[in-house]
This record gives structure tokens, C-alpha cells and sequence, in this order.
């Protein structure tokens, strides 16, 4: 077989559409059988031009000459589907004469594939932003129960080495007959009330320098002094006992239920750790945790309890009144004053 | 969390490749394929891209509002959604789905049939 035969054979064997076109007048003079299929029948001795109508001749022909190489993008439509065809044009020599060879690619996959792609993109941002607006709603919440250094650590290391804070000053507040009120009320509104009156006390509490540490039914736990120190912490959490009693004392004013509170301040260390492992709070333990709370039990309706080395403390900016020594569970005899609102 | 099915067989490259088969298989059938006649290359990709999966609990987030959105216009009839999901069955199939969960997509998509067909 000649060489000639076997090259003619083969371009028709090819999945690729083949043409060759004179360089002088642009007729065709051959095609292959998948340019056919892609373009139609019976081409020799047409233009090439008059094949491809969005083909510039002039472009071609300019482009030729510089590069030797000319690229088109076309679109058949065979049955249903728009195929998207790329035709390189190339200058060849055959049989003595200038020729063009034109290739013909199927290159519908490849787009497929690209706006596959593109959709694909779209999905993994659009989660990746649900992903990270949800992630803040977990921070937020995760720093409600935390302070912000405690929960830096956390997320780096995924536990909370307890910490030993000293000194600071721990306030435990208490409201008087919470349980009846719940009991004798619409549970509901009571819950509402509570929180109304919570989350002013974490406002107030801020303004003062202390840190909310956890409500626990009607009992709220606040710090100052944790996790950064703070020298004025006694006085930090005195200022935010005042504004607590004052503030209710100006609700009760003007609301049915009436919100009576004890509170207990103590100075003195405490450990601070997140306890738990799926269901974690963070927590502070220790001596001065627990002397505020019997301290709070001391309390009269309205009144703010303070054992006496913390009132040393406080003697400069509030108005301190004798409670006398009295028996503290767990700490002994302890002199202890009232704090005027 | 459950692994979803579109994560068990690879994620998106094995996605992909179904959502393509699928794509060649809607177009060259008889029944269904004219719905796709005249439809731009890029909107039906996207579109069977994120459809499908949605339906394999991938990255995609489908409303049935959306769903009915795109459908509404066509006057699909429950032949042609059999049809689809025919076609659908047979290239989860053939790119090694197990028939366990080539069921579960297939319950996925017989959930959407009121919204898809009018």
C-alpha cells in the first residue's frame, strides 16, 4: 500500500475532523469522515468560508502568515446536544502546493467538565461560608461560658489546665423566696423576669470589671480579677453589688413581681477549669467561692455581706456597717460588715 | 455524624463522574431528552451537579421552592420522572453504587416528586 493510501485511511479512521483546504483560493479539497459527521457532507470544492461562517478569512489568512497557526471556536448542534468544537488551521505543503490542515476537536467534555467545576466551587464556598458564620455562633457561645483567654486555650489544646487566680474577688448573689415566686407565678414570666434581670447584671458586671461566671437557677456567680488580674477587684465587685441592689430597687418600683436579692462578696483565691467533657462549663472553686456563699446566706433581704480583711479594702469608698463577729461555717468566727446601697 | 453517601464513594471526583453519565444518558433519551433540547450546557451541568448532590448529601444545598422553580415551565408527567429516575438508578449502578444505596438516593428523589412533576 502506498504511503499516500495508508495516510488517507488514517485521517478517515480519526476521531478528530480533518479538512485540507488550498492556501490560495481556500477550497476544499478534503475531508475526513467525523467532519463530516460534524459539519455535513459533500465539501469538496467549497470554501472553507462558507463552511464556517463566523470564520474571518481575512483574520485566517493575516494570522497564517504571522504564526502559522490560527485557532476557532465553533458550535454544531447534532441531535440534542450543542458540541463545542475548536478548529486549529495550520499551513502545510502537499504534493508541491501550499495547503491548510484543518483539526477539528470535540472539546463539548472539557467545558462540561469546567462548568462542572465552576458549580462545584460555588457549593464548597457557599458551605465554607455557612461553615464559618456557624463557627462564630459556636465562639459566641463558647464565650459566654468562658472568658476569652480561657477559650483561646481550649481551642488550641482541647482542655483547660486549671488555674489558680490570686487574689480575687468573688460576688454571689441570691434572690429571697425565688421558689415560691416560681411556684406561685406563671413559670414562664418568672423565667423571663430572671433573664431581664441576668442580663442586666452582665452589663452592669462588665462596666465594673468582673466576669459573669454562671447563673445556677436564681443564684449569680461573678468574678473580678480572673483571668487577668485587676488590684482593684474587692472594689470591683463591691461597685457591681451596689448597682445590682440599686437596680432592682428601681424596678420594683415599677414592676408587679418584686426582686429581692442577698449578696456575698469575699476576697481570696480561686481555681478556675473547664469541667466536663461534652457537656463543659467553666467554673471557679475554692475558699473565696465558698465564703461568698455563706456570706450571701447572711445577708438580710437587700443587704451586701463582706467578711472583714476585704472591708479594709473597701472602708476609703463605701459606707461599711458593723455586722459584729459571727460563725461561718467552714471559716470560723469572722467579723463581717454590711455594705450601705 | 453518619457518613453521607457522597462522601462514602470519594466525594466529588466520584460524584462527577456520575453526574456526567447521567448528563449523556438524559440527553440520548428519547423519552426525556427533549426536556433538554435547547437547555445551556452550563445551567443543566450546574444544575445536575448540585441536584445530585443534594440527593447524595454532598455540599449542595436544594430548596424544594428552588426545585420547583426550575421545573415548573416543563409539564413534566410521572413517565418521564420514572424515566429519570431510570436513568439515574443505571449510572449509580454502573459507577459501583451498591443497590442498598442506589435505593436511598432514589427514595431522595421519589420524596421530590410532587415537585418536580406537575
Amino acid at each position: 500500500m502506498l504511503i499516500e493510501a495508508i495516510s488517507e485511511q488514517l485521517l478517515k479512521a480519526m476521531g478528530v475532523g480533518v479538512a485540507l483546504v488550498n492556501a490560495g483560493d481556500l477550497k476544499i479539497r478534503f475531508t475526513n469522515p467525523t467532519f463530516c459527521e460534524w459539519f455535513g457532507q459533500s465539501h469538496n470544492g467549497s470554501s472553507i468560508g462558507d463552511v464556517f461562517e463566523s470564520l474571518n478569512v481575512e483574520a485566517l489568512r493575516e494570522t497564517l502568515s504571522k504564526t502559522g497557526q490560527y485557532t476557532l471556536e465553533t458550535r454544531v448542534k447534532k441531535k440534542r446536544r450543542i458540541l463545542i468544537i475548536e478548529l486549529a488551521f495550520r499551513e502545510a505543503v502537499h504534493e508541491g502546493g501550499d495547503i491548510i490542515v484543518v483539526e477539528c476537536q470535540n472539546i463539548s467534555r472539557v467545558r462540561e467538565m469546567e462548568s462542572m467545576l465552576d458549580s462545584y466551587a460555588h457549593m464548597v464556598e457557599r458551605k465554607t461560608r455557612d461553615l464559618e458564620l456557624e463557627k462564630e455562633q459556636v465562639e459566641k457561645l463558647l464565650l459566654n461560658i468562658m472568658p476569652r483567654s480561657v477559650y483561646e486555650e481550649f481551642k488550641t489544646f482541647g482542655v483547660v489546665t486549671p488555674q489558680l487566680y490570686e487574689p480575687v474577688s468573688v460576688l454571689m448573689l441570691d434572690f429571697v423566696g425565688f421558689t415560691s415566686m416560681a411556684a406561685s407565678a406563671d413559670p414562664t414570666v418568672t423565667v423571663g423576669e430572671l433573664n431581664d434581670i441576668f442580663s442586666s447584671f452582665d452589663r452592669i458586671a462588665e462596666q465594673f470589671g468582673c466576669e459573669r461566671i454562671k447563673t445556677l437557677g436564681d443564684a449569680y456567680l461573678a468574678v473580678s480579677g480572673l483571668p487577668h488580674p485587676n488590684i482593684d477587684h474587692a472594689r470591683a465587685v463591691t461597685n457591681s453589688a451596689v448597682r445590682f441592689a440599686r437596680y432592682l430597687q428601681r424596678r420594683n418600683q415599677s414592676h408587679q413581681h418584686q426582686w429581692q436579692c442577698r449578696i456575698g462578696l469575699a476576697s481570696g483565691a480561686v481555681v478556675g477549669s473547664v469541667v466536663g467533657v461534652q457537656k463543659y462549663v467553666y467554673d471557679v472553686f475554692g475558699p473565696a467561692v465558698n465564703l461568698a456563699t455563706r456570706l450571701q446566706v447572711l445577708s438580710e433581704p437587700m443587704e451586701i455581706t463582706v467578711h472583714g480583711d476585704m472591708a479594709a479594702e473597701l472602708a476609703d469608698e463605701f459606707q461599711l456597717i458593723d455586722g459584729g463577729k459571727q460563725d461561718v461555717r467552714g471559716f470560723g468566727k469572722q467579723q463581717i460588715y454590711k455594705i450601705s446601697i | 455524624m453518619p457518613q453521607s453517601i457522597y462522601e462514602k464513594y470519594g466525594g466529588f471526583s466520584a460524584i462527577s463522574r456520575i453526574v456526567l453519565d447521567f448528563y449523556d444518558k438524559a440527553l440520548d433519551s428519547d423519552e426525556i431528552g427533549d426536556f433538554f433540547d435547547d437547555v445551556d450546557m452550563n445551567r443543566l451541568v450546574d444544575h445536575q451537579t448540585k441536584f445530585i448532590a443534594y440527593l447524595t448529601g454532598g455540599p449542595a444545598d436544594y430548596t424544594e421552592t428552588r426545585l420547583k422553580q426550575v421545573h415548573a415551565h416543563l409539564g413534566i408527567k410521572d413517565d418521564h420522572f420514572d424515566e429519570m429516575k431510570r436513568l439515574l438508578a443505571d449510572s449509580l449502578s454502573e459507577h459501583g453504587m451498591t443497590g442498598e444505596d442506589v435505593g436511598a438516593v432514589l427514595d431522595a428523589i421519589e420524596q421530590r416528586r410532587n415537585v418536580i412533576v406537575v
